[in-house]
């Protein structure tokens, strides 16, 4: 846009800045306002309780077992999505025969709608009709399959792994397009001196690609810890709490048992956590920004 | 064989794998919506049906699932119009007038797309109890407008950011005003940029679950997700069914992402890339 036309400016920005400010920014603070006072399914008025929600909350050994799993999932799927999504990415990178066509499959999971990636999972772990059963014991494991999503000490695990197959298209996505920027002079200068592949990805490429690394991995950490709808499909944060995150375990508090005081007490818990990783990314960005300049 | 080829002849097999590791679920869910309603049942499973048939997909195609259907085409559409629209003006003086206000505002905006929705549902969810919207599309465009517009407006602001200023100089010496040049040179410049953002948000909304679910509480409004979360529910374990249903809502979006999957991927790394 022109100077002359600068008017126009405030006139093309305010339905996105007021939008986003009424139902994102305003609802954040309703959260706040909303911990601090209690409601109940036998006593719909809202009572000012002040901190109680919080004393209630933290005292509590579901918030530290939904700090727990939170974190598990989070490092999990973050940690296997990238390592997973950056392997592919260098072997989509080898110009081998069936790349083009391998490289948008590769998004084929990222592109399944999350609930239905979900119940497909939640069939593939099935305890009797399951594939995963079946190739188990075709393989000579047991003879009797596993209930995977059922059982506490194998919920998560399985949860991990189907949100890993879900998302780590994304990361290769990226991390392929980061790898194709990677200057082709570096690599050659790196043969020429007889640097072998190994040493060339550890001292050329990696070092390279450290800033998307870094702000991938963040990135991800911030959608990984928002996911809502795979947890919820697959175990509604079952067995006995062991797959319940912040995100389901708001819902559940909130939609599930009207105790709207502790799961906005939840909320914002979760918006401070958000809050630190989102400095977290500005820093990292800005960081690479300088460096780059 | 020299070393070279037999280190080729691995990599090709990993390739391989990973097409198996991607591939899987996807042929174990047609197969299922192609099994018989008894064949899922054996055990153990079968990889592919032995008499396929399309009997799940008619069964599948209730008259619940074509009202699912048409509201998620109504939500989906209307959202992804009006988040384009306000993203490509937005991002336009975002990325035209340099104001430090106004850059404060861009990151306000970009940045509320990382704060989880379940953080902010139950006063969205009052709001539009207050306003009378639950249940309508309405609140639902309104709702997915919000959270797709921070990530409209980053990936348009990439592809504003690389046109020059030169070309809109030009026709304004021509005699251009503000509307002819963004309809007229902006506009056809950015289209690439404009459909990779178009897919992007069809994508999200098109499988977005957590509002649907708060906000509609009848079957005449439910969206195929939580259609879909509902039928788990009501026909536990018939998976035939299931799977077909889960086929029928995957190919709409699958269809598109392949054939504008070149602006699409562009369009993401462009944004992811570039920071």
């Amino acid at each position: 846009m022109l100077k002359r036309d600068r008017w126009l400016t405030w006139i093309f920005v305010t339905p996105a800045v007021l939008l986003v400010a009424v139902l994102m920014y305003y609802p954040m603070i309703g959260t706040v306002i909303e911990s601090l006072y209690s409601t109940s399914f036998i006593n719909p008025t809202p009572k000012f309780v002040g901190l109680a929600v919080y004393q209630k909350i933290f005292g509590s050994a579901d918030f530290a077992q939904i700090v727990r799993n939170s974190i598990v999932w989070t490092v999990a799927v973050v940690v296997l999505q990238n390592v997973f999504g950056f392997l592919c990415a260098l072997l989509l990178n080898q110009k081998l025969p069936g790349q083009g066509l391998m490289r948008s499959l590769v998004l084929l999971p990222w592109v399944l709608p999350g609930v239905v990636a979900a119940i497909l999972w939640r069939f593939m772990y099935d305890p009797q009709l399951g594939l995963i059963n079946s190739f188990l014991i075709s393989a000579g494991f047991g003879d009797q399959g596993l209930a995977w999503l059922a059982d506490s000490s194998t919920a998560m695990a399985a949860a991990v792994i189907a949100a890993v197959w879900k998302g780590f298209p994304f990361s290769t996505v990226v991390f392929l397009a980061a790898l194709q920027n990677v200057e082709a002079e570096q690599i050659e200068a790196a043969k020429m001196d007889g640097a072998s592949a190994t040493r060339r990805l550890w001292h050329v490429v990696l070092p390279s690609m450290k800033e998307v690394i870094a702000i991938n991995f963040i990135l991800t950490t911030i959608l990984t810890f928002n996911y809502f709808d795979m947890i919820w499909v697959l175990t509604r944060g079952g067995p006995q709490n062991s797959t319940h995150i912040f995100p389901t375990k708001i819902y559940e508090l909130g939609f599930g048992q009207f105790r709207f005081g502790e799961a906005a007490g939840y909320g914002v818990v979760s918006i401070v956590v958000l809050a630190l990783l989102i400095t977290l990314y500005f820093l990292t960005q800005r960081g690479s920004r300088r460096a780059a300049a | 064989m020299t070393p070279s080829r037999t280190h080729r002849l691995l990599l090709l097999l990993l390739q391989l794998g990973l097409c198996v590791v991607i591939l899987l679920p996807f042929f174990w869910m047609v197969s299922v919506s192609l099994k018989p309603a008894a064949e899922p049942f054996a055990i153990p499973a079968r990889l592919w049906p032995e008499n396929p048939t399309f009997e799940n997909y008619l069964t599948a195609f209730r008259p619940e699932f074509r009202t699912y259907f048409l509201n998620s085409v109504v939500v989906s559409l209307s959202t992804v119009v009006i988040t384009v629209t306000l993203a490509l003006f937005a991002a336009y003086s975002f990325t035209r007038t340099q104001m430090r206000l106004l850059s404060i505002l861009m990151v306000l905006v970009i940045v509320a797309q990382m704060f989880p929705a379940s953080a902010i549902i139950i006063p969205i969810y009052k709001m539009m109890k207050a306003a009378d919207l639950l249940n309508t599309y309405t609140s639902l465009i309104l709702a997915y407008v919000t959270v797709t517009l921070p990530v409209a407006i980053w990936m348009l602001r990439g592809f504003l950011a690389r046109l020059p200023v030169a070309l809109e100089e030009a026709a304004a010496i021509d005699g251009a005003g503000p509307f002819k040049i963004f309809f007229l040179i902006i506009l056809p410049l950015c289209k690439p940029g404009i459909v990779a953002t178009a897919v992007f948000v069809l994508i999200v909304t098109w499988q977005e679950f957590l509002f649907a679910l708060s906000f509609t509480s009848t079957k005449e409004m439910r969206t195929l997700p939580v259609g879909m979360n509902d039928f788990i529910g009501q026909y536990g374990i018939r998976y035939g069914e299931l799977m077909a249903s889960s086929v029928l809502i995957s190919v709409p979006v699958i269809a598109i992402f392949f054939l504008l999957q070149r602006q699409f991927v562009a369009g993401l790394t462009a944004g992811a890339v570039k920071g």
